[in-house]
């Protein structure tokens, strides 16, 4: 079902496993929502946000094969990107100076995602 | 100690004074050698001057035969020449037994029991170092035996006798105190060196090194410490914090703690610093005024426990990963298993034979360690439930890391459900040929059905295909390619063995 709001709206995914990539795709699908992008590793998300291209928002897997997203992350929010980080290490899971940003933990319902993604677009419920 | 230089007249009459002393005196050697004696020894003792000139003391005089009894007052004299030695300070012994061997007038000797009182006192040479100990020593056998004799026949002592018979008693009582506050001091430094945990004194407002035991000087990387200020004994310290917290101690006079606190210490190769963990305390040390003189510090060095514990968070939070990483896979699997089967039955059966696929895969994989996995025995793992004779896999071994080898677990089920309901492996002629080989880090595959009835294309991209395409390119970064020729399906893919490094 679509969300008002949401819909339309280009969201961002790293995630290395392919399998979580696509529940994240099919979910943010059936809210309406555009995949700006799926990537897998941090130099292909790099590279995928270089330049003019920009998001509306983006969800970043903490661990993606082996390494961490905060480069990406941090590249996103000087573009003011909003973010929503996604990690199986529970509450304390984001590293120093990233701590209290919206965060789902692994496994997430649709609601989750789309309840971090509605915060981080300071979309009102409708 | 100044050292008072003598004219040879002005030696002569001292050495003259020293003879006529009505106090007994002799000089010895720091080997405890008679170089000097008075006559008033040479009286009290009974010998000729030439008897002792030159000998050891304890040869000449053993404390009184060869029991215990002698051994132990030789013990206790000899030790109080060591404290001379050891401190530079007078030691006294305020009585000592110490009997004896007398030679009477008619040439026989006999061991004669005598009690003493003590002095010794180091004398210096002009570098200042010990070069004699002058002993002053009284006879006080006769005072010892009134004593003996007033406690044994209290009705027959007289004022006299009893006033000596109690500074007698003083004196011993003081002496067994000293005794036993000498071997108590002995003990607590013993145990302050061999302590397992680390132990220093530090003196003054540059906080400098007084004493520190064996510990102090491993943590510290044995260099010489003692008479020096912290700020040039351990320079790395101070822009660490260290100093300001001993200034801290020292201006309110309140201990500081520390809990598992990191200092960097110059110990490693070339005085590299390494990072050692603390349990600690820096106690101030006050003076008879109450001021405070200086800082104890005594501690334990807790590095081990500190990254016991980083390395056992690390795997937790590893293994936490994988376990939400995997429930989250498998959600997925339920979430896109139920798009593509409306009956329960169905979904049910699709969705355990996904969740075992990646489960023999955990499984070949938990043999190794989660090392890694061969690529045939994933093929062979995926598919048997087919019939081994009918997939037939040929090509090198090909070593394949975690995230491949559950990549490929799923392909290859994926392939084989695929084949079981629409191709080759519905009837009993077909079979798969999986060839594979490497070139260039790339490894080649290629599934071909063979002997299967005719190939209908699939009309919709299912689950299968997709979780097919997606994990070959998301996955192992290659690429992948459905054929469906009439004579079956080949499916073939390629992907580099090493990701290339980010």
């Amino acid at each position: 079902m679509s969300i008002p709001g949401l819909e339309g709206r280009t969201v961002f995914v790293v995630e290395d496993e392919s399998l979580v990539a696509m529940l994240l795709e099919t979910m943010l699908e059936d809210m309406g929502c555009t995949v700006f992008g799926t990537a897998a590793r941090i130099e292909d998300a790099l590279e995928m946000i270089a330049g003019d291209a920009r998001p509306d928002a983006a969800l970043l897997d903490v661990n993606v094969a082996g390494q961490t997203v905060y480069p990406v992350a941090e590249a996103l929010d000087r573009k003011g990107v909003p973010l929503v980080f996604s990690t199986g290490y529970g509450q304390g899971g984001l590293a120093e100076g990233w701590e209290g940003r919206p965060t789902v933990q692994k496994p997430y319902t649709e609601a989750m995602i789309r309840d971090a993604l509605m915060r981080v677009l300071d979309i009102k419920n409708a | 100690m100044k050292y008072l230089e003598l004219s040879d007249v002005a030696a002569r009459d001292m050495a003259r004074a020293f003879d006529a002393s009505p106090n007994p005196y002799t000089m010895l050697t720091t080997d405890f050698c008679y170089v000097g004696v008075n006559q008033a020894y040479l009286d009290v003792v009974g010998r000729e001057r030439d008897d002792l000139i030159g000998r050891n003391l304890f040869d000449l005089f053993d404390g009184g035969g060869q029991g215990d009894q002698a051994r132990e007052n030789a013990r206790q004299l000899r030790a109080s020449f060591e404290r001379v030695l050891l401190t530079g300070e007078p030691d006294h012994l305020a009585l000592i037994h110490y009997p004896i061997e007398i030679t009477d007038a008619d040439g026989r000797t006999r061991i004669e029991d005598r009690y003493w009182s003590a002095t010794h006192t180091p004398i210096r040479d002009v570098d200042g170092q010990v070069a004699y100990i002058l002993q002053h020593t009284t006879d006080i056998t006769e005072l010892q035996n009134l004593r003996k004799r007033v406690m044994g026949d209290r009705d027959k002592a007289t004022v006299t006798d009893l006033l000596s018979s109690n500074v007698m008693a003083r004196a011993e009582h003081l002496q067994t105190d000293n005794l036993r506050l000498q071997s108590e001091r002995n003990r607590l430094l013993d145990i302050f060196m061999q302590a397992p945990g680390f132990i220093a004194v530090l003196t003054g407002p540059d906080f400098v090194f007084q004493m520190h035991n064996e510990a102090y000087a491993e943590l510290t990387g044995h260099r010489s410490l003692n008479g020096k200020p912290v700020v040039e004994a351990l320079p790395e310290i101070v822009a660490q914090g260290f100093l300001d917290l001993l200034k801290q101690v020292r201006e309110t006079g309140d201990a500081f703690e520390g809990h598992a606190m990191p200092v960097q210490l110059g110990t490693g190769p070339d005085g590299a610093l390494r990072t050692r963990y603390l349990d600690f305390v820096y106690q101030p040390l006050r003076d008879g005024q109450g001021d405070v003189a200086g800082v104890f510090v005594q501690g334990h060095d807790v590095t081990d426990v500190v990254e016991a514990g980083n390395r056992q968070k690390l795997m937790i939070d590893e293994l936490n990963h994988r376990v939400k990483n995997t429930l989250a896979t498998v959600q997925s699997i339920a979430m896109q298993t139920a798009r593509t089967h409306a009956e329960p039955e169905t979904f049910a059966e699709g969705f355990q034979a996904r969740l075992m696929s990646l489960s023999h895969t955990h499984n070949l994989l938990t043999r190794t360690h989660w090392e890694g996995a061969e690529l045939a025995d994933i093929l062979t793992h995926e598919t048997e439930a087919h019939g081994s004779m009918r997939i037939l896999p040929n090509g090198p071994v090909v070593s394949l890391d975690p995230a491949q080898a559950l990549s490929l677990g799923m392909i290859f089920h994926e392939l084989a459900t695929n084949a079981a309901k629409h191709g080759a492996l519905q009837s009993g002629d077909g079979r798969v040929l999986v060839d594979w080989s490497i070139q260039d880090a790339t490894v080649s595959l290629v599934w071909r059905e063979i002997d299967g009835p005719p190939v209908v294309a699939s009309e919709h991209r299912g689950f299968g295909s997709r979780l097919i395409e997606r994990n070959v390119r998301h996955d192992l970064a290659g690429q992948s390619r459905f054929d469906y020729a009439p004579d079956g399906l080949i499916f073939s893919l390629t992907f580099p063995l090493e990701r290339t490094a980010s």
